[in-house]
């Protein structure tokens, strides 16, 4: 890792792709952080030590962004030039605006209490079976190089992420966190 | 003397490569400090061999202050001059603890400026930092002592849930003596790193910190010398103390005691908390008070402890669930802080984990070690290659936007040191100043979160609303603290700041904001739209006004008074409309607003082109 603005892949050796090899990613940052973590540089001057931060924290960024799958589909796409924050009609497909409907009327409907608990398991199943297969389409048109219906699968992929927080939410409520 | 001790026989063997450095657990009850001691790390004792210093101190006019077990003794003779936890006084306002009831007996500086809880003794008005630092001093002496050697740092260990105000006290108490504080340190990640480096271990592990008035989770991952912090989570409102008060309340219930004195009170406090030590050693323990004689058996104490037992492990899956792991992935789990060697608490925690958890250091130590291990590596002992340790923040950190809003900039659970940076805008035309202003919880609205800081960005170039881009950079230290910069892009003007506030988060406050977070989340959404429709709404009238201020002559009268009758409409649904009715009167003014808007748009994109070539408008 040499600067603060390298792209996030080859800081960790890895082929830009969002397939990406978790363990590698994983043992790598650890073998960075051992090089570039402000306690390396306890004894050092000022200087040295505000650079140790800054690169940690830069490297502890592109960790995070790697790691986590919707945000690892945003930074190829932001990568490729394309705005992730802003979503056109052309985006979204009428049949998703409905699914998704559908998925949040049935969290919706559901009892307040905690007999519900086994049908909110039953939907966050739901819910990460079609996160899965959409991140294999994300992955496919990334590596075929369709980016605009990729960015279509990450518009999809935001609000499947969503709605497994509102799930999980949902179950932290009734189980009374 | 100097040259006396580098040559003096029998002496432990000093190269002159090897730095003394300690590491200090900084308690509410009690203070510990340990240093590297030839084999390993070890808490050194005072003179008469005691490892706890009571964190007790007593002051008078004519000499020093007295510090640990004889301030302790004087306490009930001196109440006023003698202070004890000091540590629940770190980083609070006055307003926020001269009720509690362990803090009744003091009397407060009102007259103070910064609103900091000190304390009114013989020996002057004394702030908590102040008090911390003396019992910082004695430990400082008591470690030169045993060493016969002069400290060049420490590491001093906060609970995990210490927010930033809480920390940065900790760290002016040691600069106040001129202690090199070389890291805060969390306190359960010390204990992971006591228990880690001895064994060895490789894995996923708990430690599960209850002491005497709070309890910490930590959940980490150890590999190759690597300690990553996955999740951490607590409870600053729960410890020992609240078992001990299940134990009057039984009492009290058992006896039809009624109105008690407040010396009988104190009296059957007492009590409790030898019933509840004499407890973790037998079955049933027989009382007499009062005239009154029973016995408390341990399963009754399992009973009347349930609740406060089935808070730990709350505390515990949503750990786990902030790691996104199931209980089958823990390896071990450490039990920290006295309370822990309650079996009702050890046998919940074997329950939960399915397995029997770690005990092997005291846990009154262990903290205190894992701390001088880290002083060692830190102070460049130890090759730093076999061991790092990578920690999170507590509690999510953001700033405030319009409406009152916060935008989360941080989330809780993030490794530090960490970065991040976050574009806002002006709001209105021509505006130059704007006013930052950043929290830390995991609440919607600001009134519901604690306030860290207020600076101000000046010099923003006057520009229409919208145009200028304002970035603001937060950046969390290895210590967990916070220093924030803004800067304007398109001019380049800075404003920064060391986030420094008189004091702290309540931290009794700090989970009940948590809980009350997630019960709250879906009337903090409702809240959140209506103060987002208040604001669109507030912009659209503002700018029809200044539209037409300048082309107001491009409106029919029937047109403008339509309008002005649209915008009064709502106008009154700002103060007092849903935010369903808000919007859909902003949408009515927008359409009644449009045709003014297009005729606007024609007249000037007519100016701006007058003059142009041909050519280059159809570019």
């Amino acid at each position: 890792m040499q600067q603060l603005n390298q792209n996030f892949f080859s800081i960790f050796e890895l082929p830009e792709s969002f397939d990406l090899d978790l363990e590698r990613l994983t043992s790598k940052y650890r073998e960075l952080q051992t090089e570039v973590h402000p306690d390396k540089f306890a004894a050092a001057g000022e200087q040295e030590k505000l650079r140790a931060v800054q690169m940690t924290s830069y490297l502890n960024e592109a960790f995070t962004t790697l790691k986590t799958p919707l945000k690892r589909a945003a930074y190829i796409l932001q990568l490729h030039n394309f705005d992730t924050e802003s979503v056109s009609q052309n985006d979204l497909g009428m049949d998703l605006l409905i699914e998704q409907m559908q998925l949040r009327e049935s969290l919706d409907e559901l009892p307040k209490d905690d007999s519900a608990l086994p049908q909110l398991e039953q939907l966050k199943k739901d819910v990460t079976n079609r996160l899965a297969e959409k991140r294999t389409d994300f992955a496919r048109e990334v590596e075929q190089g369709d980016l605009t219906s990729a960015k279509k699968i990450f518009h999809e992929l935001q609000f499947l992420e969503k709605l497994l927080t509102e799930v999980a939410s949902g179950e932290e409520q009734r189980l009374g966190y | 003397m100097a040259l006396l001790q580098i040559s003096e026989p029998g002496g432990k063997p000093t190269t002159p490569a090897h730095r003394i450095a300690v590491g200090i657990d900084l308690g509410t009850t009690n203070s510990l400090v340990s240093a590297s001691c030839g084999a390993g790390v070890e808490v050194l004792p005072d003179a008469s061999g005691n490892y706890l210093l009571p964190s007790v101190v007593a002051y008078a006019s004519d000499t020093d202050p007295v510090v640990g077990s004889v301030a302790r003794a004087q306490s009930t003779k001196d109440p006023k001059n003698t202070i004890s936890s000091v540590k629940r006084l770190l980083g609070r306002a006055l307003s926020e603890v001269e009720q509690a009831p362990q803090f009744k007996q003091y009397e407060f500086d009102a007259e103070r400026g910064d609103g900091a809880p000190a304390i009114v003794t013989a020996a002057g008005v004394k702030d908590p930092i102040q008090v911390s630092a003396d019992i910082l001093q004695t430990l400082v002496y008591q470690a030169e002592h045993s060493l016969k050697a002069k400290l060049e740092g420490a590491v001093i260990t906060v609970p995990a849930y210490f927010n930033d105000a809480q920390r940065q006290q900790t760290k002016d108490a040691a600069k106040l003596i001129g202690l090199n504080v070389l890291r805060l340190l969390n306190e359960p990640t010390a204990a992971a790193v006591a228990y880690g480096l001895d064994s060895k271990e490789q894995g996923t592990v708990v430690v599960f910190d209850l002491g005497g008035g709070t309890f910490d989770v930590s959940l980490l991952r150890l590999q190759s010398g690597v300690f990553e912090v996955l999740a951490t989570g607590g409870d600053t409102a729960l410890g020992g103390d609240d078992f001990d008060h299940a134990i009057v309340d039984w009492i009290k219930q058992q006896a039809g005691f009624q109105v008690l004195s407040s010396t009988d009170e104190a009296k059957l406090l007492h009590y409790a908390t030898s019933m509840k030590h004499q407890l973790s050693n037998s079955e049933e323990v027989s009382i007499e008070f009062n005239g009154w004689s029973g016995s408390l058996s341990a399963s009754d104490f399992r009973d009347i402890t349930e609740a406060l037992v089935k808070r730990t492990i709350l505390t515990c899956r949503r750990v786990l669930r902030d790691a996104q792991l199931e209980v089958e992935a823990i390896d071990n789990i450490v039990m920290v802080g006295g309370s822990t060697r309650m079996p009702v608490v050890r046998q919940a925690v074997e329950k939960f984990f399915g397995k029997a958890p770690l005990t092997d250091i005291d846990p009154d130590k262990v903290v205190a070690i894992g701390a001088g291990i880290q002083a060692d590596v830190l102070i460049g002992n130890k090759s730093a290659d076999d061991f790092l340790l990578l920690d999170v923040t507590p509690l999510s950190l953001g700033i405030e936007t319009m409406g009152e809003l916060v935008e989360k900039i941080i989330p809780r659970n993030t490794t530090i040191p960490v970065a991040k940076a976050q574009e806002f805008t002006t709001f209105k035309d021509g505006q130059t100043a704007m006013a930052l202003h950043v929290v830390q919880g995991e609440r919607e609205l600001v009134s519901d979160c604690r306030s860290l800081a207020r600076f101000e960005l000046r010099d923003i170039p006057p520009m229409v609303a919208g145009a200028a881009k304002i970035r603001v950079t937060f950046q969390v230290d290895a210590d967990g603290l916070l220093s924030v910069m803004a800067e304007e892009l398109s001019t380049g003007t800075k404003a920064e700041i060391q986030v420094k506030p008189s004091y702290g988060l309540n931290a009794d406050a700090i989970e009940e904001m948590l809980k009350v977070s997630h019960e709250n989340a879906k009337a903090d959404m409702e809240i959140r739209a209506l103060r987002e429709a208040q604001i669109e709404a507030k912009q659209l009238i503002d700018a029809i006004n200044s539209a037409r201020e300048i082309d107001g002559d491009l409106l029919e009268a029937s047109e403008a008074r339509q309008i002005d009758n649209a915008i009064e409409h709502l106008a009154s649904l700002i103060a007092s409309g849903t935010s369903v009715q808000i919007h859909e009167s902003t949408e009515e003014l927008n359409r009644i607003s449009s045709l003014f808007a297009a005729r606007r748009m024609d007249l000037h994109i007519g100016e701006a082109l007058k003059g142009e070539s041909i050519d280059k408008v159809e570019q």
